[in-house]
């Protein structure tokens, strides 16, 4: 459905992505993850024919994006990563406008979402605020029920509950049998809904693995605060990786053995626990070490 | 050509193009208002143009005289007011339609439809040229309007030469809109554009008046398209107006063509 091959751009000042290859397929939902400046938004770029590869093509429906500009736009949905709308209209004058260049003209679609985004459509965009333009984009993304939709950190601006409602809709389209690529630079985001995920540093790809076996991978940080100052003391030599710890507390670091760390865990008198959230690259901190290792 | 684009880009842009081709017909009027004051004083005023410095006449128009109602209005209104208001209309509004939209984003809602980038930009280069037509179209129609009502029959009024005048005037900023157009078409940063094509529209200008107004300048002639708008000799019937409009509409055609083209093929930072 969404093919990218050995895509590779290098800018003036040396950043750029280099041999980017993927397949998304049909009905699959796709997450792009990176943190930031590490290449995500420059492939969506190119998927959408803004930019010209020096090296590479990417294909949506078996159209080549820059060749047939115009053309394959005609299967896809896309929220851009920075949402500016066009000067001087109101929400519903934009969707409206969207609608006309689209070609839509059955406009139930877009009034269900409207209503589930919970906004309203008659104030003026430069008066919306971020997320009230986020879900702006996203109906203008979704109206016109594409086979892809392109979400460029799609929930950026959301408040939870509609953070939820996304989720939902993108899970709604995806039994449609719509393919999604979005892109992130949050794991938990991405885990919630996507099978497959891309991780991408520096301009290169770094894994494209299937959601679970990312989730096997990534690291998370355990506080746990015990009752005395023994058992930290035995918790902390018990062998588990410590990140760090005082006398009462003690970090732990945990990928894929929550079993063993729970295990002796529950030996001891335990006062509190917390998990910490963590940026990208903290959660696959071994993983891209382990790839820089290699030459 | 996409439809609905075009009727939303003229929407955006309706009222400051309205307000530029009112306040041209206004402008207009008002100097053909003046006329009938002038006309009674014509030869002290001929002898006053007379007596001053050769270069300065050239450059404000002055040495069409007072003579008749259409040479008054091409001195002092083709040759300076509505010349800065075409090139501020330009600047301005091939800026906003191309440059503005790609800095600012907007660009990529556009072209995430299904309408190609040749369809966007052309649409974006017909809405330019519609606001010079509506402009120079209304200052035209204001021209007739004001000889009607202030001049009548009693002073001599030319209105095959006004028309020349105005065509002559609209191929002109056609030429100029082209070139904004293009240095819009190529920039990422709307300021950066605006800067630019801010200097080639005035540059244009002032390198004329500066050829006009010294004869040891006068070389720099042939480095500007104002050269070839000369509404004095229009309107007295000396100009080749229908050569002179073919040039700048090859001009005006080749920068727009261009502009699109190199737009298509471009990198944009959407």
């Amino acid at each position: 459905m969404l093919t990218v091959q050995g895509l590779t751009k290098t800018f003036s000042n040396g950043k750029g992505i280099r041999d980017i290859t993927f397949t998304v397929n049909k009905g699959e939902v796709f997450g792009f993850l990176g943190p930031n400046g590490a290449g995500k938004s420059t492939t969506i770029r190119h998927l959408m024919g803004f930019m010209k590869p020096d090296r590479g093509h990417a294909a949506i429906c078996g159209l080549d994006v820059w060749k047939a500009q115009g053309t394959v736009q005609k299967h896809v949905g896309y929220l851009p990563g920075e949402i500016a709308f066009v000067d001087g209209m109101t929400g519903i004058a934009f969707l409206d406008f969207m609608a006309d260049m689209q070609g839509l003209k059955d406009k139930g679609k877009r009034g269900e979402l409207i209503r589930r985004l919970q906004f309203d459509a008659h104030t003026p965009i430069r008066k919306m605020s971020k997320g009230m333009k986020q879900k702006v984009g996203i109906v203008a993304a979704f109206m016109h029920s594409p086979e892809v939709i392109i979400l460029d950190e799609p929930t950026s601006g959301l408040d939870p509950l509609m953070q939820k409602v996304f989720i939902e809709l993108v899970l709604e389209e995806k039994q449609r049998g719509t393919t999604f690529l979005m892109s992130s630079h949050s794991f938990p985001e991405i885990e919630r809904t996507c099978d497959r995920a891309a991780i991408i540093k520096d301009g290169n790809l770094v894994a494209v693995k299937n959601i679970h076996e990312l989730q096997s991978m990534q690291r998370k940080l355990f506080d746990v605060v015990f009752e005395n100052k023994k058992d930290a003391l035995r918790f902390r030599t018990s062998g588990l990786p410590v990140e760090n710890y005082d006398d009462f507390r003690v970090r732990v670091a945990i990928r894929g053995n929550y079993n063993s760390f729970i295990e002796e865990a529950a030996k001891y008198r335990i006062r509190s626990m917390d998990v910490f959230t963590q940026n990208l690259e903290d959660i696959f901190m071994d993983y891209y070490d382990r790839e820089e290792q290699q030459p | 050509m996409n439809f609905p684009l075009f009727k939303q880009m003229i929407k955006v842009n309706a009222k400051g193009m309205m307000n530029y081709a009112f306040g041209s017909a206004f402008y207009i009027l008002l100097i053909i208002w003046l006329y009938p004051g002038i006309a009674k004083n014509t030869q002290a005023l001929n002898d006053i143009v007379k007596s001053m410095p050769e270069g300065v006449n050239n450059a404000f128009g002055l040495n069409s005289g007072f003579a008749s109602a259409e040479a008054f209005i091409s001195g002092e209104y083709y040759g300076l007011i509505l010349v800065l208001i075409l090139s501020i209309v330009c600047v301005q509004m091939s800026t906003r339609l191309m440059a503005g939209m790609v800095d600012q984003g907007s660009m990529a809602y556009l072209l995430s439809t299904p309408t190609t980038r040749a369809k966007v930009s052309t649409t974006q280069a017909l809405v330019l040229i519609t606001s010079l037509i509506v402009i120079v179209g209304v200052t035209t129609l204001a021209g007739f309007l004001g000889e009607a009502w202030f001049l009548g029959d009693s002073y001599p009024f030319n209105g095959e030469r006004f028309l020349h005048l105005n065509l002559v005037a609209f191929m002109l900023f056609f030429a100029i809109g082209g070139l904004t157009f293009l240095v819009s078409c190529l920039s990422n940063d709307e300021k950066k554009a605006l800067g630019i094509s801010g200097l080639v529209a005035f540059g244009f200008f002032t390198i004329d008046l500066v050829a006009k107004i010294s004869d040891k300048l006068s070389w720099m002639k042939s480095l500007t398209l104002f050269t070839l708008y000369r509404p004095s000799e229009i309107v007295a019937g000396q100009a080749e107006w229908g050569r002179i409009s073919l040039v700048l509409l090859a001009v005006g055609l080749l920068s727009f063509g261009l502009g699109i083209v190199l737009f298509k093929r471009r990198d944009l930072p959407l």
